[in-house]
């Protein structure tokens, strides 16, 4: 700032795009898409990878080191990690995609109800929603698992999608409160619509992007809550392989110093809940933000 | 008048803050009475196995456990205002002593963490507002979408494992060592490994928030006028834009108290840090009632609490939200 005067407000237009900037890649999120699909397929084929059974108990080879034969050590009941891996991770990324389902589902069809409703029911239902978001939502958890019993994926996906989809439905009450006085809406139940049918054939498709990011964001929140119960012990028990479960051995993991069965399959959680993020932010990103006046 | 209106106001808000304690405690006393699993086992222990049928209902009869449910909510609810929560089943002590005795661990640990993730937060958006863009905004939000990433029972599991078992530099559990319950420099040696994790849980979340609210403000044109008179950058971001910022990020930071809460109950339990969040996992997995039910209340009254602050702020910055919340009202004549 060698000038006396600072020119303000000055727009300079952004270079030319070359043929390079022009690729089509450019700004995707092609690395999380493609990390993401290897550890989908890995787990889809995961017959294909493992190379031990992930529940045979080896009791010669507990607790050991990676190593030429188990890639990833094996942990403290002698099950080989590589493996484990790769099986368990089937079921904690079902976790994370059926709770998903569930909350979505259950939060359009509130959000819409609320959305739709007289200003008093609104208000009754929001602030309902609003003292169940109030108690921690690990406290319903672990009640709402002990009233459905033993734990097992569908109840675990349940009572996760049960407890995560109030955000969702504040966001989608909004966007329904301001397209429900729209003239197509407004036809379309002149004609005979039913509820459902303006709310899937005509509310959905205007608010879905809004909430798109949202969603796979609680895929990510999913995961992480399966793997906090599981790793607590108030989720999947230990035979059934998750990476959670998996996570819960830790603690005796801790007192021989055993590395390999914490932060692997810790790894591949949090590169996991990466690429997943990297995805919801780039749908989320705003194509054309201004320039700053700073 | 005005007096008038500013107290028909708070009245209203007591109002609902009330009727929504009521509703959550209703709430929490029938999902915890649905859930089985047997309250004698955490009162009388392994005995409960060898009582006789009758025994087992003078015991469930002492603890009014066989009243119907309406009956057992009302008598709770007459001896909740008077002060008298009963008794911890598990710790055979007044649910307010155990839940006294270890509220304090649990404050420390939210309160500290709660202020450096409202400071520390602040700082790191601006930095980030200020370099908008060029390396070190980039660099920070990489890191930080990283750490936001990373579950916290883990990123606790990492620590222990680093700092504890491997350069055994900090202890790994409890608040303090045994004897030592006194010793301040023993209880912040414990208190370290905790509040990492409880502050890198959620710093990145606010920050960013910060981060992107200060690059909306940015982007308005007075921005552009005091540029114009020539106003430093500096004077610019500090005096104009958080300013403007702040009132929205105190409502936000409202709201988070019970984020925040809910994530020292995991933390604590990973470092068996002896306070609400061990206190409430066990007593949700022992069926201890009564001490669940005021846990339960004491987070929900917090929550209820502090979103009541949040709209009470947000109402106050922007008259507009009460407005338009008036005229939704009053155009929903006709579904």
């Amino acid at each position: 700032m060698n000038e006396q005067f600072d020119m303000v407000g000055i727009r300079p237009l952004p270079p030319e795009p070359t043929a390079k900037a022009k690729r089509w890649y450019r700004g995707k999120p092609i690395l999380s898409l493609t990390v993401l699909a290897a550890i989908f397929l890995g787990c889809l084929f995961c017959r294909l990878l493992m190379t031990k059974d992930p529940t045979y108990m080896d009791l010669m080879n507990y607790n050991t080191a990676p190593n030429g034969e188990f890639l990833f050590g094996t942990d403290t009941m002698g099950r080989d990690i590589f493996s484990m891996i790769w099986y368990g991770g089937r079921l904690s990324l079902s976790i994370g995609v059926l709770s998903t389902l569930i909350s979505t589902a259950i939060a359009i069809v509130f959000g819409a109800v609320s959305g739709c409703a007289p200003g008093w029911l609104d208000t009754v239902l929001m602030r309902l929603t609003e003292i169940l978001l109030s108690v921690p939502s690990l406290l319903i958890i672990v009640l709402l698992q002990a009233i459905l019993g033993k734990a097992n994926v569908l109840s675990i996906s349940f009572v996760i999608g049960i407890t995560s989809w109030t955000s969702i439905a504040k966001v989608v009450r909004t966007e329904v409160r301001q397209l429900r006085s729209s003239e197509y809406i407004l036809a379309a139940r002149c004609m005979g619509g039913g509820f459902f049918h303006i709310l899937w054939r005509h509310l959905t498709p205007n608010f879905v992007s809004s909430i798109m990011f949202m969603v796979v964001m609680n895929v990510r929140s999913a995961i992480v809550a399966e793997s906090t119960l599981s790793f607590m012990g108030i989720g999947l028990p230990l035979e059934v392989i998750t990476w959670g479960s998996m996570l819960s051995l830790s603690e005796k993991a801790l007192l021989t110093g055993a590395w390999w069965i914490i932060l692997i399959p810790g790894s591949f959680l949090v590169v996991t809940l990466l690429c997943v993020t990297d995805l919801g932010n780039y749908m989320r990103r705003n194509a054309n933000r201004k320039q700053s006046n700073l | 008048m005005k007096k008038r209106n500013l107290a028909a106001y708070f009245g209203k808000k007591i109002f609902v803050f009330f009727l929504s304690v009521l509703l959550l405690s209703i709430a929490v006393f029938y999902i915890s009475r649905l859930a089985p699993g047997d309250p004698l086992v955490s009162y009388y222990g392994d005995r409960v196995e060898k009582m006789t049928p009758e025994e087992r209902e003078w015991a469930e009869g002492k603890l009014g456990l066989n009243d119907p449910i309406t009956v057992q909510y009302i008598r709770w609810l007459d001896s909740a205002f008077h002060g008298d929560f009963g008794i911890s089943y598990k710790y055979k002590m007044d649910v307010v002593e155990v839940i006294g005795s270890r509220i304090g661990n649990t404050l420390i640990l939210g309160g500290v963490g709660f202020l450096l993730i409202f400071v520390a937060s602040m700082l790191l958006g601006v930095l980030c507002a200020w370099h908008e863009d060029r390396l070190l905004d980039r660099v920070i939000c990489k890191i930080g979408t990283i750490s936001s990433c990373v579950p916290e029972f883990w990123l606790s599991l990492v620590l222990i494992l680093i700092f504890s078992v491997t350069l055994r530099w900090l202890p790994s559990s409890g608040a303090y060592s045994i004897g030592k319950s006194g010793d301040i420099g023993d209880r912040i040696a414990h208190l370290i490994l905790p509040l990492t994790v409880v502050v890198l849980g959620h710093l990145w979340y606010y920050a960013y928030m910060i981060r992107n609210k200060i690059l909306e403000e940015v982007r308005a044109d007075y921005v552009l006028l005091a540029k114009a008179k020539g106003l430093t950058k500096r004077s610019v971001m500090f005096r104009h834009c958080l300013r403007n910022v702040i009132p929205s990020y105190l409502s936000i930071m409202a709201i988070a108290v019970p984020h925040i809460l809910g994530g020292t109950y995991v933390v604590e339990t990973v470092f068996s840090y002896p306070g609400i969040g061990t206190l409430s996992y066990e007593s949700a997995r022992y069926q201890d009632y009564n001490l669940l039910m005021l846990l339960c209340l004491l987070s929900g009254i917090l929550v209820i609490l502090c979103n009541i602050i949040a709209q009470i702020i947000n109402e106050q910055i922007d008259p507009r939200i009460k407005a338009q919340d008036a005229a939704e009202t009053l155009e929903v004549g006709e579904p």
